[in-house]
């Protein structure tokens, strides 16, 4: 009775301030704002160590005006599709081969648990070396990194689709191509693509930390350079981009897809469990 | 029938039990070890065979030599020493204060709904982004890396003790009141356990982001540290030093990972995992 009571409470509190529900995300954002602007108002700190909020809303005025900005966005981005789109087509692959066969698996592991530990931006110093400064250089750190979060999901889910759906298949008469494509696949992808999100997380910060040194151009460069010149307000400013790219890349990309193939495709690995 | 079966093992059992123990654990060392082993073969084949200087790319033995020599010069424990410690102080400065605020943002729906996004936002801009601001602020120092590392692992902590927290059924502390329990008792009781597991996550994703933040941190702050060591090494071309330092980079990784975090991580869950249901 109470109960209801309260829920009852709560959801009219809820259609009342919908509104002010919705905004209270902004609020953290705004509160941030205000206390930079009133703090700069009142001790007019160096400008290179925190510029006023209007000079980063002007540099990146200024900057996506001139074409610098989209540019270096775009740098970065193109080396994340390059190394994302390697790393997961690799990591997919690898990744079936090891979950259909138990030894390679079992030979692998302990090579991709070492690896896994030194993937990324370790690899740099040597690599500089190897490949040199440049997007050969960014694209392996994000395929180092991809690679292994999309190959041990992959592996899981592969071992983890329940042998009966397999055999179901084979009893109907299916080869083993046959199951690989109507059982396996769909069976392991929500584990594939919840591997790819959380490897794209991965591997931003990883290109980002490979174009503070190994890029010649990108966001990371740009906000590197930008030290030398104790030009606080571009770094400010991008930093904000990077973190808006991430969360936009999350939210409107990754989660939907991995949504949708949950609501697709989740229910065979549920099927499977309760039976 | 497995009922059936199950005297006559455990029968067997006691009498084989130590000698096919010890086999079994001699395999899987033997298993751990072989694929290392084909991996340093191949890689003394590829130095053997392809004739590279080696300023590109040093025979295991050389690796081997530079690790001795590390190692008895000090050399390495100290560097190691510098990063474990910076990701001690990091992790401990990371729960101490992330959690009691993960505490106080969880248990009122408001602010966890109001911090959510903004959260969110911090995690997508990685700390390593926020080096080149610290560099000014605090210059090439120890306090440019903490910083960094701090910043890395406090989101995902905090982050994850709201998750948690949020996701205790308001029943249990419902009836934990109505027995006339202090807010102190429904933190120790309730909202720690409730939320412990999920914590504990938190920390171990922080660990992932952390550790490599911190070795991207001490490459470009050069103040000490395995990034150090790796990236300083690279400007003398001594590829030695940097696979040395990688391998040791990994080493401690997974013992931190393995021996310290997923222990934690399974009693966590072994202990208070069961709440949840």
């Amino acid at each position: 009775m109470s109960l209801q009571a309260t829920s009852l409470r709560s959801s009219t509190l809820f259609s009342v301030n919908g509104l002010a529900w919705r905004l209270l995300p902004a609020l953290p954002f705004a509160l941030v704002l205000i206390v930079w602007m009133l703090g700069w108002a009142a001790l007019h700190p160096n400008k290179a160590t925190l510029p006023p909020v209007s000079d980063v809303i002007e540099v990146v005025w200024a900057r996506m005006r001139d074409g610098e900005l989209p540019s270096q966005i775009a740098a970065s981005l193109t080396r994340l599709c390059l190394g994302a789109g390697v790393g997961i087509l690799t990591g997919v692959i690898g990744g079936f081969i090891a979950g259909l066969y138990r030894n390679v698996a079992e030979f692998l592991n302990p090579l991709v648990v070492f690896f896994n530990a030194i993937s990324g931006i370790v690899w740099l110093p040597l690599m500089i070396g190897w490949l040199g400064i440049g997007t050969a250089l960014a694209v392996f750190v994000i395929w180092n990194t991809v690679f292994f979060i999309v190959f041990q999901n992959t592996v899981l889910g592969v071992q983890l689709v329940p042998e009966v759906l397999e055999q179901g298949v084979r009893t109907l008469g299916g080869g083993r191509l046959e199951t690989i494509r109507s059982v396996i696949l769909p069976g392991a992808l929500p584990y594939i693509l919840t591997g790819v999100r959380s490897g794209l997380g991965f591997g931003w910060r990883a290109l980002i930390a490979a174009e503070l040194v190994g890029a010649p151009d990108g966001l990371g460069q740009m906000i590197f350079a930008a030290a030398d010149y104790h030009r606080s307000d571009i770094i400010i400013a991008g930093c904000l981009i990077i973190g808006t790219i991430a969360i936009a890349m999350d939210r409107w990309l990754l989660i939907p897809i991995e949504r949708r193939t949950i609501a697709r495709w989740g229910l065979v690995l549920d099927t499977g469990r309760k039976s | 029938m497995s009922l059936a079966s199950a005297p006559s093992v455990a029968a067997k059992s006691p009498g084989s039990a130590s000698v096919l123990g010890g086999a079994l654990q001699n395999l899987t060392g033997l298993r751990i070890l072989l694929p290392f082993a084909v991996l340093v073969a191949v890689w003394w084949a590829i130095k053997a065979g392809g004739d590279f200087p080696d300023n590109l790319l040093v025979s295991p033995l050389q690796a081997w030599n530079a690790f001795v020599l590390l190692v008895s010069h000090g050399v390495i424990a100290e560097y190691a020493s510098t990063s474990l410690t910076m990701l001690g102080i990091a992790a401990f400065v990371s729960l101490a204060v992330g959690v009691p605020i993960g505490f106080v943002v969880g248990v009122n729906r408001y602010a966890a709904h109001a911090l959510e996004g903004f959260l969110r936002f911090l995690q997508g801009i990685s700390g390593i982004a926020w080096l080149p601001l610290a560099i000014i602020w605090f210059g090439f120092s120890h306090t440019t890396t903490l910083v960094i590392v701090i910043y890395t692992l406090i989101v995902p902590i905090l982050f994850n003790t709201m998750v948690g927290v949020r996701a205790i059924p308001e029943s249990y502390a419902l009836a934990l009141r109505s027995l006339g329990a202090s807010r102190l008792r429904l933190v120790v009781d309730v909202y720690l356990p409730g939320a412990l597991p999920s914590i504990v996550v938190g920390l171990r994703l922080g660990m992932g982001y952390g550790w490599r933040a911190l070795i991207a941190a001490e490459m470009l702050v050069r103040k000490g540290g395995l990034g150090d060591l790796i990236f300083g090494a690279r400007t003398f071309g001594q590829i030695d030093r940097i696979m040395v330092g990688m391998i040791v980079i990994g080493c401690l990784y997974i013992v931190v990972d393995r021996l310290i975090i997923q222990p934690i991580e399974n009693l966590t869950v072994a202990r208070w995992g069961l709440l949840r249901k």
